[in-house]
């Protein structure tokens, strides 16, 4: 120690290293004059949620979410709001018809990303989101959130390759999967989409847009009975004759999403118990009840599981069927 | 308020003068909406001229009922709300809360993330330490100055934070088994860096405040808590330390991998205000050579034990305590399951800044109104935490 006031003076030293530092040493001058600077932000970083399509020109269309509200029921400050798509016959289209999300209630914790099975759901790095109001104006609806997969490959280029790959490798697996199932029933469906594409064209002078045209035609090859969907899928009218017997892995014909209720339980008529119980379902294999379709279904018939109100896809309509179904068999 | 005169509250301000002067007592409510308060809590002081006769804290005014909200959720959607107790310091109420669960379902931790969890809770409490000796210099008149060194260093920390969790502050980053996402070499990279230069801005600083005269007039023999009392009181953390009680639950407990670690626990012996401010400042020491080691010997491997499922995650029923070393003393959780499992039956908190906050008025009886705003900053209290 020396003086009197020799700590204060260090200290003055100290502050006016400092402040001449500022000007010449960027370590001593962290501040950035933000309209006009920007700092980049990691790679890392998340503000709020948004919802990723594969193609630009149909958003709706191949957005990747399929309305599992495994987010919905996951999110702890349940900021997230989904209703199912249906078509005017009331059949589940396996995409959200209203997806919300209040910015102002949602913590940016990252779980529903987390929870996500399909990819769908993923964190943005926008952190200029003020308005001018508190209520409407931090809601985000469907059309807000809708995000290119380019877009996401854009602001995360590592996380999003993974997440590309990985939904690569899946879709190879799929087809391989549905590949050895092919020739068995390959002689019956494999001519049939092209006499329902064929018997079904749009007259010319039906007032549709070009694009409208482009989707009923998709939708009318598709739609009934989902021909196009999986090889395995005979015609409704004969469904017992190819899978005959307990249905092998992965050969399950009502195990096909686009298909309505009805449609799948007849598919399934005359099966153990099991397979009606699965073909209840809403085939989207999403995990909400923790398991996959199948399983969620065996574990019922096996009375391992007894909560019927898992299927969070399904909705009351998977509920009531599933409670009908195990009265008809008298488990319940 | 004026209290209308009564006999036990006469004072006489010159005994032995000839006519004695009658005085009252005034109270004074400080907060809640007092910067010196650190948040909204309030301090209805009693005093007598400048000097507190009587002190009592009132709180509750963030009570965001984190305990019951914990008790309706599955056991993962608790954890982004554990960074909201103490905002400063999500790293380490996010592993309390894992090691709680992790204790109850006997979890085995990935050698990696175990590092991983000690490297971003040493940061933790680097960042910490540094602010909070800048908020006691705020409530000394030291305008700025300090504070903003110390801000200016905490966001090189929050920046490796960000780079690694998504989030600045809300962390979100531990999970039941491990850490949400590895660390990559760039990160580990940006966290030596840190630690590297991180003594020569402890020494710049020590030189700006240890031996400056005006804050040790204003700092020593003030507040002073005795040893007794802060162990009567279980006053943990460099508040206890600072009061000579030699107690560190990374010490005590050596959970996760700190028994590998070669540290010292600093203690003081006068328990006043400059004591805490001097333990804080070898506590970061003492961090730093904990961050070198971990830093040094970090395995490869696995972030997160594989078998821990993200959904549909169940506990056997039983209870659970789990504590660790928070920069602000002793974090525990206590958890008990029950038959369905899916949620916790009860959750609790033993939050170190509330515990610590109630030997406030024991340690201001006698000082002046400035010294209680000095006190309550020694403190190191975090009002998310208090009132949960």
């Amino acid at each position: 120690m020396g003086f009197i006031g020799k700590g204060l003076f260090d200290g003055m030293v100290v502050t006016a290293r400092n402040f001449v530092g500022s000007y010449f040493d960027r370590e001593r001058l962290v501040t950035v004059q933000y309209p006009e600077e920007r700092v980049q932000v990691p790679e890392n970083s998340r503000t709020f949620p948004f919802l990723v399509f594969d193609e630009d020109k149909d958003p709706v269309g191949t957005m990747r979410c399929v309305a599992c509200k495994i987010c919905e029921v996951e999110c702890p400050p349940q900021c997230i709001y989904i209703v199912m798509d249906r078509d005017e016959k009331g059949k589940p289209q396996q995409r959200p018809k209203v997806f919300d999300i209040d910015i102002s209630v949602c913590m940016q914790c990252q779980i529903c990303v987390e929870v996500c099975p399909f990819d769908a759901i993923k964190m943005d790095n926008d952190y200029e989101k003020s308005q001018y109001g508190r209520f409407d104006e931090l809601v985000e609806h469907l059309p807000d959130l809708l995000k290119s997969n380019e877009y996401y490959n854009r602001i995360k280029p590592t996380e999003a390759s993974r997440v590309d790959a990985k939904l690569k490798a899946d879709k190879e697996k799929k087809a391989k999967k549905a590949a050895p199932a092919a020739p068995k029933p390959a002689a019956a469906p494999a001519p049939k989409p092209a006499p329902a594409a064929a018997k079904i064209t749009i007259p010319e002078d039906a007032p549709f847009t070009p694009e409208q045209r482009e989707w009923l035609g998709k939708f009318l090859v598709t739609a009934p009975v989902g021909v196009a969907s999986t090889a395995a899928t005979p015609a409704a009218g004969q469904p017992a004759a190819p899978v005959a017997g307990s249905a092998p892995a992965g050969n399950w014909p009502w195990h096909d999403p686009a298909l309505g209720m009805q449609q799948r339980l007849d598919l399934a008529k005359n099966k153990p118990l099991a397979d009606l119980l699965m073909a209840a379902m809403a085939q989207t294999d999403c995990h909400a009840c923790g398991y996959d379709c199948r399983g969620y279904a065996d574990a019922i018939a096996a009375g391992t599981e007894t909560d019927l109100s898992l299927c969070l896809p399904g909705e009351a309509e998977t509920e009531n069927m599933l409670k009908r179904l195990m009265e008809g068999s008298g488990k319940v | 308020m004026i209290q209308p005169l009564t006999e036990e509250k006469r004072y006489t301000l010159t005994p032995g003068s000839e006519g004695l002067i009658e005085t009252q007592t005034l109270e004074v409510s400080i907060g809640p909406q007092h910067p010196s308060t650190h948040g909204v809590f309030r301090m209805d002081c009693t005093l007598d001229g400048e000097t507190v006769v009587a002190l009592k804290p009132v709180m509750g005014y963030l009570h965001r009922n984190h305990e019951q909200l914990a008790e309706r959720m599955v056991w993962l959607g608790s954890m982004p709300y554990t960074d909201r107790l103490d905002y400063f310091c999500s790293m380490t109420n996010n592993w309390a809360y894992a090691l709680a669960v992790e204790k109850l379902t006997g979890i085995k931790v990935p050698e990696r993330a175990d590092y991983i969890r000690v490297i971003m809770s040493e940061l933790t409490r680097l960042q910490n330490h540094t602010c909070v000796i800048g908020f006691m210099l705020q409530d000394l008149g030291a305008w700025g100055t300090p504070l903003l060194y110390a801000f200016r260093e905490r966001e090189r920390i929050l920046d490796v934070f960000e780079a690694v969790s998504g989030s600045r502050m809300m962390c979100n980053y531990m999970r039941f088994g491990g850490v949400r996402v590895n660390m990559t070499e760039n990160d580990l990279a940006a966290a030596k860096d840190i630690v590297a230069r991180y003594p020569r801005f402890l020494d710049e600083f020590e030189k700006l405040l240890t031996t400056n005269e005006v804050l040790l007039m204003r700092t020593q023999r003030i507040g002073v808590l005795p040893k007794e009392l802060a162990i009567n009181a279980s006053i943990t953390g460099p508040m206890a330390r600072a009061s000579g009680v030699e107690y560190d639950v990374r010490k005590v407990d050596n959970y996760g991998v700190y028994g590998r670690f070669d540290f010292r626990v600093p203690v003081g012996d006068a328990g006043d205000v400059y004591d805490r401010y001097y333990v804080r400042v070898l506590e970061m020491r003492e961090s730093i050579k904990i961050l070198q080691q971990a830093l040094r010997d970090i395995p490869q491997g696995p972030h997160i034990a594989p078998e821990v499922k993200l959904r549909n995650f169940k506990i056997p029923p039983g209870d659970g305590y789990g504590r660790i070393e928070a920069p602000k003393g002793e974090l525990g959780f206590y958890l008990v399951s029950d038959e369905g499992g899916k949620q916790p039956y009860r959750y609790h908190v033993r939050p170190p800044s509330f515990i610590n906050l109630t030997t406030l008025e024991d340690m201001c009886l006698g000082h002046k109104v400035a010294d209680v705003v000095i006190i309550l900053g020694s403190i190191d209290i975090v009002l998310g935490e208090v009132d949960r």
